[in-house]
This record gives structure tokens, sequence and C-alpha cells, in this order.
């Protein structure tokens, strides 16, 4: 009879340990690949920014009246330069969203622009690296969810709590920045 | 026993159905006509062209047409798709989507990571714009698909050399995909150790499961931790599976759930009959959109 107990407790001793082990593991993994995945978020980032001196130098000659959406492309350009740290990037990353679907709008005035091959290049490469960030910014959401959930549920929870993992903040990007700039040809 | 199976099998296919779009299915080959907007003999040319571009050069291009999205946006769908069908070889990610919603009159060339250097997103843009386009506009649907295939095939060329052996890289990630699969191995288990008197068989079961666990993780020490564990875990395991049959085969106590036949192991999901499916690439949104 005392054998048997000895078995149970040391039975539930070695799940309880396996548990914890690959419960810390696990932790660690999702951090990584969140971590990862916004590594991702900030090169498509950066091809962007990329491209957009090409862009607006191949219509700035054209569009010399529209200086004002020129002036905030290159603001925000400096602003994202020189941001430091994940919330500071994602607001230059978003000033910046909102001053290309600008010039966007404005080009549509030009048609004789949109209808440059050179141009049209531009633009179709621009609305890739949209279409580029927003599947990686969502990717970076769905590995947060995944490891904000294992935080919050039971009894994962007590692994975090013991070992100091915390909870990872969404990417949020500003109202109607969801969709990609569209562009008409 | 059916009910129960049945209740496990609607559990173990559940993250099938965790996408906000709704999957056409599984891929039966390069070409997958879910919109019947191809005749059979102009499918079988296609196929067999792309057949032979993935032999050559292990570029995996698929051709999908669907009859609508959905209220998806062909962007989000395409990204969806490509990454259920995981098209490319993992690792280099070298596979290009060529997607078509036919009552939407929208296409889509969505490009694996591998594969953006040489198809880039203008070359998709003009292979929409100056192939699909005018000849979808015309009704010919094969015309415009063959025709874009070959643009496809000639951007990419030269880009990845044709590795020798391209069909063992999807193994790797097998272990992963197929997890679900280990409750049923603990069923099958049980019900021969349990039909067997003694209870060490459990902890031999035990030890070898540790040695596989080490020879997967490729480590010494995981391997030790997980022999060390995994055989009184096994032999705790044989010795109750073991009394709850003895029970249940001298008269008395409930006919245990798991004893089974024995004999219902997983599936093979390998149906795809000559289509070895596609090899674990991703993509991430490059490419470019159109409509007719």
């Amino acid at each position: 009879m005392k054998n048997k107990t000895l078995w149970i407790v040391l039975a539930v001793a070695v799940v309880v340990g396996l548990y914890v082990w690959s419960g810390y593991n696990g932790f660690v993994g999702k951090n990584e690949a969140v971590n990862n995945q916004w590594a991702q978020v900030e090169a498509q980032y950066q091809r962007r920014f990329d491209l957009i001196p090409n862009l607006v130098e191949s219509v700035k000659g054209a569009m010399k009246q529209e200086q004002a959406v020129f002036g905030a492309i290159a603001d925000a350009r400096t602003k994202y330069g020189g941001a430091v740290g994940v919330d500071a990037k994602v607001a230059a990353a978003n000033q910046m969203e909102g001053a290309l679907s600008r010039l966007l709008v404005v080009m549509e005035n030009y048609p004789q622009l949109t209808s440059s091959e050179n141009v049209k290049t531009l633009m179709v490469q621009l609305e890739g690296t949209e279409n580029r960030v927003s599947v990686e910014r969502q990717r970076f959401n769905d590995l947060v969810r995944d490891l904000n959930t294992a935080i919050k549920r039971f009894p994962s929870n007590l692994i975090a709590g013991a070992f100091g993992f915390n909870e990872r903040a969404y990417f949020e990007a500003v109202k109607g920045a969801e969709n990609a700039p569209k562009v008409n040809f | 026993m059916f009910k129960r199976a049945a209740i496990f099998f609607l559990i173990a296919a559940l993250p099938l159905f965790a996408h906000a779009y709704t999957s056409p299915g599984k891929p039966t080959g390069f070409v997958n006509d879910f919109a019947g907007m191809l005749t059979g003999e102009e499918r079988v040319m296609l196929e067999s062209k792309l057949a032979a571009f993935e032999k050559e050069t292990s570029n995996e291009l698929a051709v999908v047409t669907i009859p609508n999205l959905g209220g998806d946006t062909v962007e989000n769908y395409a990204v969806k798709l490509f990454e259920e069908w995981k098209i490319g070889k993992a690792k280099k990610d070298n596979g290009v989507l060529l997607l078509v919603s036919r009552d939407d009159r929208k296409v889509r060339i969505e490009v694996g990571y591998g594969l953006e250097g040489a198809l880039t997103d203008a070359q998709s843009y003009w292979i929409i714009h100056d192939v699909i386009t005018p000849n979808f506009k015309e009704g010919k649907y094969y015309a415009g698909l063959d025709g874009a295939a070959t643009n496809i095939i000639a951007a990419t060329r030269g880009e990845y050399v044709p590795s020798s052996s391209p069909q063992k890289e999807a193994t790797t990630s097998l272990f992963l995909e197929y997890w679900y699969f280990i409750p049923l191995a603990f069923m099958w288990l049980a019900s021969i150790l349990g039909r067997s008197k003694s209870w060490w068989m459990g902890g031999v079961a035990g030890g070898i499961a540790g040695i596989v666990v080490g020879v997967i993780y490729g480590f010494l020490f995981s391997g030790i931790v997980a022999i060390a564990a995994l055989i009184p875990l096994g032999l705790l395991f044989d010795f109750v599976v073991s009394r709850s049959y003895n029970r249940y085969a001298t008269g008395g106590g409930p006919i245990p759930w798991w004893i089974g036949g024995g004999r219902n192991g997983p599936g093979s999901g390998g149906s795809f009959g000559g289509f070895g499916g596609f090899g674990g690439g991703r993509s991430g949104g490059g490419g470019s959109s159109g409509n007719w």
C-alpha cells in the first residue's frame, strides 16, 4: 500500500515537473516569435521608406504646387529615422502612412503622371509594400494574441507569473489605415 | 466508443477552421480549378507544365480558381490560402500562388518570400495587366492563365538551382502537424498494454519513447531527462490500464473506452494521387492584384 502511494506521488511530481519545463520553454519560444515578427514588420517599414524617395523624385517635378505633401512625407521620414523604441516607430510609421495616402490622392489629379510607366511601377511597388506591412502586422498581432492568451489562461498563468513573462502590446493601426491606400490607374 | 471517437475527431479538426476565411479545400495538384473555368484537357496541359517547372527548378506555382471570395479581399484570401497550403519548399519559400476569383472578377499573384527578388510586385502587376486582363475580358481563361504561367516561369528562372532531393524537406514539420494523433497512439498503446498481464512493458515503452524524444530534439540532456521521466510514467500507465482491463475481463467494472479494436490508427493524409502536396513555403503579401 505504501509502495503504491509512493509511486503515485512520484508520478505526479514527474508530471508537474514536465509541465513546468515545457511551459517555460513554450513561453520563451512564444516571446521570441513575437520579437522575430516585430523585426519582420520593421523590415517592411524600412522597405517602404526606401521606396518613397524614388517615387517622390519622379513626381516632384510635375507637382510643383503640392509642396505641403512632400514636406509632410519628408518630415515623417526624418521622424522615423530618429525613432527609438517600438511606440515611437509605430507613431512615425503611421504618420508616414497618412502623408503617403494624401500624396496618392493628390496624384490622381495629374493623369499625365499616373499614365507614366515609371510612376506606375513605383506605385505598384508601394502598394505591394503596404500589403506586406499589413500582412506582417496581422501576423504580429496573431503571435501576441497567442502569447497573451497563454499568459492569462490557467494553469499556464502560474508559470508565466513565476518566471515573469508579461503580456505584449498589440499593434494598433491608426483608424482607416488598416487598408492599403487604393491606387487607381 | 464511436461517439467518443467522433467527438475526438471533431476536436482534432478544429484547428483547420480557425481562419476567418473559408478554405476552398485541399490541393489536388498545381492546378486547382474550384470555379470550373478550364476544360479537363486544359487543366491537364497546365498541370503538366507546372509539374515540369517544379521538377526542374523546385519552384512551386499553384494556379487556383475559386467561385467567389465570400466577402474577403483578394489580398487577404491569397495570404490565408498560401498559409494553409504552404506553397513552395520549406526554408526556400519559393512558391507562387496565382489566384482567380470568378464572380468577383479579381485576380492576384501572391509571391513567396524566396521569390520576391525575382518576381517583383511590378512584374506581377504587368503580368496581370498585359496577359491576364486582356485574355480574361474575352473569356479566354486558359490563354490568360497559361500565358501568365509562362511569364511567371520566365521571371523566376535562375533564382534557384534545383535541389537534389526536394521531397525530403517537408517531413521536418510532420510531427507538429500531426500532434493530435498522439492521443490515438495512447489509446492503441493502452489496448495492447492493458491486455498484457504484466506491467513492465509500459516501462519499456516509456524508455523507448524517451529515446525517441532524445533523438528528435538532439540533446543528450533532454534525452536523459525524457527517459528518466517516461519510464515511471509508462510503468504507471501500464499498471493502471492493466488493472482496469483485468477488472473488465473478469466480469466486473465497466468496459474501458480505450479498449477498442486497436487498429484505428491515424488515417493517412496523402490522398493526392501522384501530387505529393506543397512543400511548406511561406509568403508575406508580396505580389500584385488586379481585375478584369
